[in-house]
């Protein structure tokens, strides 16, 4: 039963790390989460059992910098936009473009 | 004669329903698009709204432009340059020229629409990306009903309807050109609301969405959109459910309102 909590905090606490590293360090709470109650379930047991397993700490420290990374992330990183040159050029062909269309095109004033 | 009557009343009508008293030129609106990614919201891109005007030797039309580009950290996993333009009649937003240009993710497409209202028809010119890079051209003449607008239109035309004389349950159909195909869009007046937005607290009309005989805009009341309860009638805030997931936009800043 241990055995299965300490895969699984592993798992998930190695699964939020990785993601905070990305640009989905949204999606890194719910592992943070589970990686959390392992840690917690796997402490209950350890003290139950009277044994002081080290998977605990490296549980939780994965957690904690992986929770750091995502609290940094959403509170500093602003969301900037990317490089838009290609799309004004775009914009700005497509409007010559369309003038010389809309010139070849009757304009009805009443519809 | 009776008939006739009936008829030049419809059209005169729905001419002075048409009438543009809500869209300026020089008007631009900033949106932030965010997705839901496993209940948490994701600021994915930018969504700008913009009108200027454009002249020709003959006359001169109101362009709406509207470009969506993904925020920086999401480029290297699915890049959005979006742009998608309406060269539209000023008095009534009837459009003659539209042109979609998106590029999405290594997916490249063009689609352009020329009306010609007098013949009941669209000129439609697709373009496409083959695997290799070329592209390939596709021409055709669609048959249109008279009220038909394309997508930038009619999201410009919704903020021209008289809301304020509605009640909630009214709805008003749009015909909407799309992939040379046309989709009846239902807007439904649902109620007022009062929201918090980017540029203050806002009262706004509360309009749902549905797509008829189509699963691009999911569920009932699942797509909604707020537009301010006042003369500007600015969409602020958006809620859309998709076959993917769902969203919401939300308006960062508004400049150049006519009110």
């Amino acid at each position: 039963m241990k055995r299965v909590f300490i895969v699984l905090g592993f798992i998930t606490a190695i699964l939020a790390t990785i993601l905070a590293v990305t640009p989905l360090s949204n999606l890194a709470i719910i592992p943070i989460i589970v990686a959390f109650l392992c840690g917690l379930v796997i402490l209950f047991i350890s003290r139950k059992q009277n044994t002081k397993p080290k998977s605990i700490q490296y549980i939780f420290i994965l957690v904690i910098i992986s929770l750091g990374l995502t609290i940094y992330k959403s509170v500093f990183n602003k969301p900037e936009i990317g490089d838009t040159e290609q799309l004004e050029q775009r914009a700005e062909e497509n409007l010559e473009d369309s003038k010389e269309i809309l010139e070849e095109i009757e304009i009805d004033e009443d519809f | 004669m009776k008939n006739h009557l009936v008829i030049l009343l419809m059209v005169f009508c729905s001419i002075g329903f048409a009438q543009n008293n809500t869209i300026p030129i020089g008007e631009k609106l900033v949106y932030t698009a965010t997705y839901n990614m496993s209940g948490i919201l994701t600021n994915i891109a930018q969504v700008k709204m913009e009108t200027s005007e454009v002249k020709t030797s003959k006359s001169s039309l109101l362009r709406l432009k509207c470009t969506a580009a993904t925020y920086k950290k999401w480029d290297n996993f699915f890049k959005i340059r979006d742009l998608y333009e309406s060269y539209v009649n000023p008095k009534t937003l009837t459009p003659y020229l539209y042109k979609r240009d998106i590029s999405e993710g290594g997916y490249y497409k063009f689609m352009q629409y020329k009306y010609s209202h007098k013949s009941k028809t669209v000129q439609s010119l697709r373009k496409k990306k083959r695997k290799d890079g070329t592209i390939w051209e596709t021409k055709k003449t669609v048959n249109v009903s008279p009220n038909t607008k394309d997508l930038v239109a009619t999201l410009y035309s919704i903020r021209n309807l008289d809301i304020h004389k509605a009640s909630p349950g009214d709805q008003q159909d749009f015909t909407v050109l799309f992939d040379n195909e046309e989709t009846i869009v239902t807007i439904r007046y649902v109620s007022k609301e009062s929201i918090n937005t980017n540029i203050g607290r806002k009262e706004c009309y509360k309009l749902a969405i549905a797509v008829k005989g189509s699963d691009v805009l999911q569920g009932n009341n699942s797509n909604l959109i707020w537009l301010t309860a006042d003369q500007n009638k600015i969409p602020v805030y958006a809620k859309f459910k998709i076959p993917v997931g769902n969203g919401e936009l939300k308006i960062e800043s508004a400049t150049g309102l006519k009110y």
